[in-house]
């Protein structure tokens, strides 16, 4: 053994064992934005539940060497890559999620008030037109469809969407998806004021009558039949977020019900977001396209909400009872985010109309509007 | 208000370092590397079944595979190969309108000069489906096949096109007796996408009207029989005995309830100044007790003060 070979060894070890002479720019890069979610999430608590875990699925798959997303020789996925390939490519996390927000979910105030069902509808407008703009782009089909539900403001349907027509814009779509969904107190009250009036702010809407439980009871059976009848690529989504409210509601399965509601769906989410994170690769991650995702992300945001207040201007037309366009910007369905900035606009300019319920409405209309939309685009390329 | 708006002011700066970092990612080297990907090329693959041949392939835009049958008249079709569209070598065309790629067909077996026909048939057509021919050696290299489209059950579209051997749309060029077609199935990529889109749009109001009507309905019902479960329903009427009088509010007097609730007052006001006086009673927690343990023993002490004997 000469001093010569044991150079040759360290070095040997130095270059296929360490981290450290592989490091390259790009990787340093995507730790500088792992750190800046991390910060985000943990500075400015922006949606922290789920960027606090992608942030760090970012930050971990970002170090050369790591045995985090590949397969092992056997073809055995590695850690992060079992999450992913169990949870999120076979599509279970996203429903899981969706199990979990039925359960929590009261849908109250979208009973005694169906018309606002036609206000979440109006506010996937941004969805179609971000679909055709980034199509102009260069961007694929099947990619501008997982682009354009991200102004339908729900990130599990935004994941799920993007699994199944463009997984390698995973990531991006994801991180625009919560990010936008956090800034939505941000970006909506400009659009608001824009297109409305101040008269039109004060608008107060008749109290909303009382729903009995039965009518609760029977709304998820009600309307997964109509949903799934109509747009049947929408039932793993659909049918979990309604069998979730359907255990909430029959207040049997009261354990089940608070489990979905909790322990599973933190579980998930702690999967979810490590998964979507450690999509986001160098060599995937860093091109134009999420550049392109993040910029479109926005102009989805706002043309969904204006879409949502323009619908309640054309029905404001027909009807009686006004409807205050300040709740159409909740169709977009960051709940409750967008039903409290409704609500917060309105209180500014009559302290004593509050609308918070009546936004609800359209919030909850917004997450059965969004998956319908993926329904449909998931239809669409079959 | 100086607090909302150095909120408001850090939010801003957040963006504004979100904006750079990314216009950042825009400018360096790696970041535009990525273009001209094509991830949804399709790869078909060939079978061949007698005289015909089929291609099972994902076009683009789709996520499930599509089949098209391939067979000549008039000739024996030896091979079918997929090929690229390369959008550099082919000016004028948009590789979007050719989601399914193109194919290179040949077909030999035919007289030097003679004319084959050949059919194209897909549920996967429409009947805006068009064939356009490349012919490198032809100026413009793209040619429409003048292809006769014709709707079978079943929902199939047949493409049907006349090729002469050494004729314009032969690839070789030459009457040899075999036909070279590079061939390719074309749709309006933008009719679809905006047709589509449209479709879908108002496909998203059908499916939310459709639940707002099933919920005005399931509502009206859901009230009605509420409203008939809430109607006051006559209580049977009790036989009165004479053991038993009937008694009813009204029946007592305004003094006796008066005389009642003071009496039910004292009596709740003794058993509550009876139980403060006793300082270990079984319900009091166990910080009061220590509380009162702890009161006491002060008290003690300033009772038996040091040098105090």
């Amino acid at each position: 053994m000469t001093w010569e070979y044991i150079g040759d060894l360290i070095l040997s070890i130095l270059y296929t064992q360490t981290g450290v002479p592989n490091l390259e720019v790009k990787q340093l890069i995507m730790l500088a934005i792992s750190g800046l979610f991390i910060y985000l999430a943990v500075g400015k608590k922006f949606e922290p539940l789920l960027l606090l875990p992608i942030g760090f699925g970012i930050f971990l798959v970002n170090f050369p060497l790591v045995p985090l997303m590949g397969y092992t020789e056997h073809g055995t996925p590695e850690l992060i890559r079992a999450f992913y390939k169990y949870g999120v490519e076979w599509e279970i996390i996203p429903c899981v999620i969706f199990l979990g927000l039925g359960a929590m979910t009261d849908f109250g105030p979208l009973i005694a008030n169906p018309k606002t069902l036609i206000i979440g509808a109006g506010a996937q407008l941004g969805v179609f037109v971000t679909y055709i703009g980034v199509l102009f782009f260069g961007f694929t089909l099947k990619e501008a469809a997982s682009v354009g539900i991200i102004g339908g403001a729900d990130g599990p349907t935004t994941i799920y969407l993007t699994t199944k027509l463009a997984p390698h814009l995973l990531g991006a779509n994801a991180l625009a998806a919560y990010s936008y969904m956090a800034m939505v107190p941000l970006i909506q009250p400009p659009i608001m004021k824009l297109l409305t009036t101040r008269s039109q702010r004060k608008i107060r809407m008749r109290q909303l009558r009382e729903v009995s439980t039965r009518e609760k009871l029977f709304f998820p059976l009600i309307a997964s039949v109509l949903i799934i009848l109509l747009v049947p690529a929408v039932a793993p989504l659909m049918g979990m977020f309604m069998f979730g409210n359907f255990m909430r509601e029959s207040l049997v399965v009261k354990r089940l019900s608070e489990t979905a509601q909790n322990a599973l769906m933190n579980i998930v989410t702690i999967f979810l977001g490590l998964s979507v994170g450690a999509t986001m690769q160098a060599e995937v991650f860093l091109n134009w396209k999420p550049l392109l995702i993040f910029g479109f992300g926005l102009i989805d945001f706002v043309i969904c909400t204006a879409g949502g207040i323009l619908t309640v201007h054309v029905m404001n037309l027909f009807l009686k009872d006004k409807i205050n366009p300040l709740i159409g910007s909740a169709g977009v369905s960051a709940v409750p985010m967008s039903a409290r900035v409704s609500h917060n606009m309105g209180i500014q300019e009559d302290p004593n109309n509050w609308l918070l319920m009546h936004a609800m409405g359209p919030n909850l209309a917004g997450v059965i509007g969004s998956a319908a939309a993926a329904g449909m685009f998931i239809a669409m390329f079959q | 208000m100086k607090t909302k708006s150095s909120r408001a002011n850090h939010t801003v700066r957040t963006i504004g370092l979100m904006v750079g970092l990314w216009c950042g990612l825009a400018i360096s080297n790696t970041g535009w590397a990525a273009f001209g990907d094509d991830p949804e090329k399709p790869k078909p693959e060939f079978t061949r079944q007698e005289e015909r041949m089929a291609a099972k392939l994902i076009p683009r835009g789709k996520s499930t595979s599509v089949l098209i049958e391939f067979q000549a008249t008039g000739g024996r079709l030896l091979g079918i190969e997929g090929v690229d569209f390369d959008p550099a070598g082919q000016r004028g065309m948009d590789a979007k309108d050719f989601r399914s790629d193109l194919f290179a067909v040949t077909v030999d077996g035919i007289s030097p000069g003679g004319e084959v026909k050949l059919s194209l048939s897909s549920n996967y057509f429409t009947q805006a489906t068009e064939l356009w021919v490349l012919n490198r050696a032809s100026t413009p290299p793209w040619l429409p096949a003048g292809a006769e489209n014709i709707e079978r059950p079943n929902r199939v579209q047949e493409l049907v096109v006349a090729v002469t051997d050494g004729g314009p749309l032969d690839g070789d060029g030459t009457s040899n007796g075999e036909i070279l077609l590079v061939v390719g199935p074309r749709d309006s990529f933008w009719g679809y996408a905006l047709g589509t889109l449209l479709i879908r749009f108002f496909g998203v109001f059908l499916v939310l009207g459709v639940l707002q009507a099933g919920m005005l309905l399931a509502g009206q019902v859901f009230q009605t029989l509420d409203r008939r479960k809430e109607a006051p329903k006559p209580l049977p009427a009790r036989p009165a005995t004479a053991e038993e009088p009937e008694e009813s509010a009204e029946s007592i007097e305004a003094e006796a309830a008066t005389a009642i609730g003071v009496a039910l007052h004292l009596h709740l006001a003794a058993l509550r100044a009876s139980a403060a006086l006793n300082l270990e009673q079984a319900d009091a927690s166990s910080w009061a007790r220590q509380g009162r343990t702890q009161i006491m023993r002060d008290r003690l002490l300033t009772h038996d003060r040091p040098g105090r004997k």
